[in-house]
């Protein structure tokens, strides 16, 4: 017997009466079923609320700029958490997603889907999405989890038994499994189990994800399997043997990363429902999303940089005092993108700041090394022999061993150098991790740089 | 007979589930201990368990189960409960202050004592203070990453940024928000975040587990009352298991709109979250961004300077000194800090042997960097004996003969007969060559590998030949 605590208790049995009536909720009750909040019927419940409480967040938000707050609200619904209306730009995937569980349902059998994709694309979202489909809501049992939030690989059967509501005799791994195939064999709803994370649950022989993607494949199942990860070929992967089986093959749905157009478009929908779209010039827009694109077609990374402009906006807004709202210029757009990507860039800054002496001698001496030594591969003591004869030449104090050591670890926590460890701190590994020209242009001090980059007599050979 | 026990949980409040859960039933019993029993609701329960019945009545009476309980486990259970604090024993009579001035200046420079105001930081102060501020203002959740190397004030301005916001927060400017922090390395292991960030949230302990369900909970309901949560992770690189699945937790609480987390995360490596985490987890960290750079020695001499406000004790180049020294090394406040305490304590000796009044100059800062920042290696191959100095010699000359650094101890051997015939001393044979060898290597002039590799273990010098030739400059072997 497993202890549950009153949450998963509760809120799993009232799920469960919700089904059984079949009810279509009402919006009459809000204020009940908040305090309860199954996960999976949280997000629709959120979507009333939203409602409820619109008058209660304008009382509340007329006195900041409001444009904030509710790019805000776009943004966090964007990144996949209360889902309102539609998912621009993921229709598609919708679509298909949607026909795929109807066909299973109108079959009355079961399957499994697999959901690959970068982060930020909006897998999570849209899963919300269809867990809240109104016209699956009476014919499916909903079960969402996380695979980040188990303790052990093997603990998921306990957490899907819990969702599912099951009596389970013992606590054992085994038993919660036993409990799970026995309910899929009796009569029931239509299960939609949602694994998001799914690579999580990886382990040597991948018993268990054999197990779980095998359950689509009973007669009476009625299970859809839904799995979700960022790497494209997991199932082929991880799961090789269920390529034997046709009916076990997973069926596999793929969200790419957000094209440029699309980005201008989720922005500008997100910006629209808070009418800041003025605030925004095309052209700006459009950069944006095209650096984004460029790199990662991560939405999350687009909402974040949008946000970041709206709240310098907003400063100045608070500066000047004027009752326009600022407009952003391209040159913020910039600002803000150099900022985010251009780390050399920055780092160069960074280093004419306070980029302590002893360590720029440390990086020259490799770079002496790496441009002019024979040998490319560079331990830490040879690094220290160079560093020395290079201080002693230029009249320079320089520092012992440990020290040296040191101060290799204080230049790798820049990511400048990686240390490859042996067992001794002497025989490591310095291996630059930067462009050496990236390197030379970055250590700003330009004539001492170059007197010793070009003096090779300082190798001692 | 599993049922009844199951239907009385569903009534017990949620609060109660802690203590019920975490040291629960099979605890008490294990302890024989059954105060607590009768309180949850349980009359199915008792005639189901005749073995607690016959033990109690052998044992003396239900009275005396109370005093039979063992002292710690009803200790450990307040412990956990949080019903009592933890405390010290104090001195049984305070220290005397002394009215010496430079025992002041040493307090005041100690690494402990950190400043109302953090000079030189005002940038990044105002950056972390407007990040949080906005966040607290809007109600909305957001992660920030902070990095740089250690002992540039990461910890201390953000501590700072929250005690002005908390003082804000208590005359109503902003609303109230809740502050909670874990340090990566105070916690035995990742997941003992949850617990950590549970028991400051209700002063409650229990298992991660359940700590992580009530968590949670909390972060994913939405309550309309709720509070602004800041939490500050330090050492955010100790929390990265290979599963990485506090981290992210940790990370993914704050992009739902119902959490109202803040997660604020330091560490030391600039480019962690590209290094370590996992995509989808960079992805949640967001690009705030925030670097300290280490302290220039203008800034150092200013952190120092500020601290010895209105004294006279301390030279001003003197601390100009310590300032550029440390900054060239490693800009570390720390490191300044306590070297300008070590002068301040050899000052202090000097006064008190000649009973003169002393301020901290040159002199005294020179030797106390001199103690901090010297190697040891040099004076420990000076005051070896004549045949450890020869057999330093021969390692060297084998190093040079070769090329490589690593050599065996054969050829170690046949350059130290060389070099005794060479000066006139007779050879050590082979096994006392290994006795002298194994003393260098404790001392860690050398290192060996280990095992019995007797004439074929390998050697390799833990300092550079350079500083073989100038220890044993003064000494005749050369």
């Amino acid at each position: 017997m497993h202890r549950r605590t009153r949450l998963s208790l509760r809120s799993s049995s009232i799920n469960d009466k919700e089904n059984d009536n079949e009810q279509v909720q009402l919006p009459t009750t809000p204020r009940k079923r908040r305090s309860k909040v199954p996960t999976a019927a949280q997000a629709e419940e959120l979507n009333e609320e939203c409602f409820v409480d619109s008058p209660k967040k304008s009382a509340r938000t007329h006195q900041r700029l409001p444009d904030v707050e509710e790019l805000e609200n776009g943004s966090q619904k964007d990144a996949g958490t209360d889902v309102v209306g539609k998912l621009p730009e993921r229709e598609k995937e919708y679509d298909e997603l949607v026909n795929y569980v109807e066909n299973v349902l109108g079959a009355d059998g079961s399957g499994s889907l697999y959901i690959s994709g970068p982060p930020g694309t909006g897998k999570t979202a849209t899963l919300q999405r269809i867990l809240n489909h109104q016209s699956f809501f009476k014919k499916l049992k909903p079960v969402y989890i996380n695979c980040t939030s188990i303790k052990s690989v093997g603990s998921i059967y306990k957490k899907i038994s819990e969702e599912l509501d099951l009596k389970v005799n013992g606590s054992t791994e085994k038993a919660y499994q036993t409990a799970i195939e026995a309910y899929l064999e009796r009569k029931h709803k239509t299960i939609m189990l949602v694994l998001d994370e799914i690579d999580q649950l990886s382990s040597s022989k991948q018993t268990i994800l054999y197990s779980i993607f095998e359950w689509p494949a009973r007669p009476t199942a009625r299970l859809i399997l839904i799995g979700i990860a960022n790497a494209l070929d997991l199932t082929d992967r991880l799961l090789a043997r269920l390529q034997a089986r046709c009916e076990l093959k997973p069926h596999l749905i793929q969200f790419l990363p957000y094209t440029k157009q699309q980005i201008v478009a989720i922005l500008k929908s997100s910006l629209e429902e808070t009418n800041s779209l003025a605030r925004f010039p095309e052209a700006a827009l459009g950069l944006l999303a095209a650096k984004v694109a460029s790199t990662s077609g991560d939405i999350r990374r687009a909402l974040f940089i949008t946000r970041r402009l709206v709240e310098s906006a907003k400063k100045e807004d608070r500066k000047g005092n004027l009752n326009t709202p600022t407009v952003v210029s391209m040159g913020q757009v910039m600002t803000v993108l150099k900022q985010v990507y251009g780390a050399s860039q920055t780092l160069a800054n960074d280093l004419e700041e306070g980029f302590p002496l002893q360590q720029k001698l440390l990086i020259c001496s490799l770079m002496l090394l790496l441009k002019h030594g024979k040998n490319k591969d560079i331990t830490v003591g040879k690094l220290h022999d160079v560093y020395k004869t290079i201080c002693t030449k230029r009249n320079i104090q320089a520092v012992d061993q440990t020290e040296f050591i040191g101060l290799c670890s204080l230049v790798e926590t820049r990511g400048i150098v990686r240390l490859q460890g042996k067992k001794e701190p002497r025989m490591h590994r310095v291996c630059l991790q930067w462009d050496e020209q990236e390197v030379s242009s970055a250590l700003n001090d330009k004539q001492l740089i170059t007197s010793i980059i070009s003096d090779v007599s300082c190798l001692g050979k | 007979a599993l049922q009844p026990v199951g239907t009385p949980k569903r009534n017990i409040q949620l609060s109660n589930i802690v203590e019920e859960c975490s040291n629960g039933r099979r605890v008490s019993r294990l302890l024989e201990l059954s105060p607590k029993k009768p309180q949850p609701t349980v009359p199915m329960e008792e005639p189901k368990t005749p073995k607690r019945s016959t033990r109690t009545s052998l044992g003396t009476a239900g009275s005396s189960a109370t005093k039979s309980t063992p002292k710690s486990a009803s200790k450990m259970k307040l412990i956990r409960d949080g019903t009592i604090k933890p405390t010290i024993h104090a001195r049984s009579a305070p220290l005397g202050d002394e009215a010496n001035e430079l025992a002041i200046a040493r307090e005041r420079l100690h690494v402990s004592a950190t400043p109302s105001s953090l000079p030189c930081r005002e940038k990044e102060y105002e950056e972390i203070y407007n990040f949080l501020e906005g966040k607290i203002y809007d109600r909305v959740g957001g992660c920030m990453y902070i990095s740089g190397v250690p002992g540039t004030g990461k910890t201390a301005t953000t501590t700072a940024v929250i005690r002005a916001l908390r003082h804000l927060a208590e005359e109503e400017h902003i609303p109230k928000f809740e502050f909670i922090d874990i340090n990566g390395m105070r916690l035995t292991e990742p997941r003992q975040a949850y617990v950590h960030i549970h028991r400051q949230l209700t002063g409650k302990t229990l298992a991660w587990e359940q700590a992580y369900n009530l968590l949670n909970k909390r972060f994913t309901t939405k309550a309309p009352r709720r509070t602004t949560t800041v939490l500050l992770v330090d050492e955010l690189d100790i929390l990265c298991n290979k599963r990485q699945d506090v981290v992210y937790n940790l990370l993914n609480w704050p992009t739902l709109a119902t959490a109202q987390l803040i997660v604020v995360t330091i560490a030391n490596t600039m480019d962690l979250p590209e290094r370590l985490l996992m995509g989808k987890i960079s992805s949640r960290l967001g690009l705030t961004r925030l670097t300290f750079q280490p302290y220039n020695f203008r800034q150092l001499q200013e952190i120092v300077m500020a601290r010895l406000v209105g004294m006279s004790s301390f030279n001003s180049d003197a601390v100009q000194l310590v300032a550029r020294k440390v900054a060239a090394v490693s800009g570390d406040a720390r490191r300044a800090l306590d070297i300008c305490r070590r002068a301040t304590e050899l000052a202090d000796d000097q006064a008190r042997k000649t009973d003169q009044p002393v301020t901290v100059s040159m002199t005294h800062v020179q030797q106390a960097l001199t103690e901090m920042i010297t190697s040891a290696k040099v004076r420990t191959i000076r005051s070896s004996s004549r045949m450890e100095q020869l057999f330093l010699q021969a390692v060297t000359a084998e190093v040079t003969r070769t090329g490589i650094e690593e050599c065996n101890f054969l050829g170690v051997y046949s350059q130290l007969e060389a070099l005794a015939a060479f000066s006139g001393v007779s050879v050590p044979n082979p096994g006392r060559a290994m006795g002298i060898c194994a003393r260098l290597t404790a001392s860690r002039i050398l290192i060996c590998e280990g095992g019995r590799n007797d004439i074929y273990q390998k050697i390799l010098l833990n300092i550079s030949t350079d500083d073989v030739h100038f220890a044993l400059q003064a000494s005749k072997l050369l």
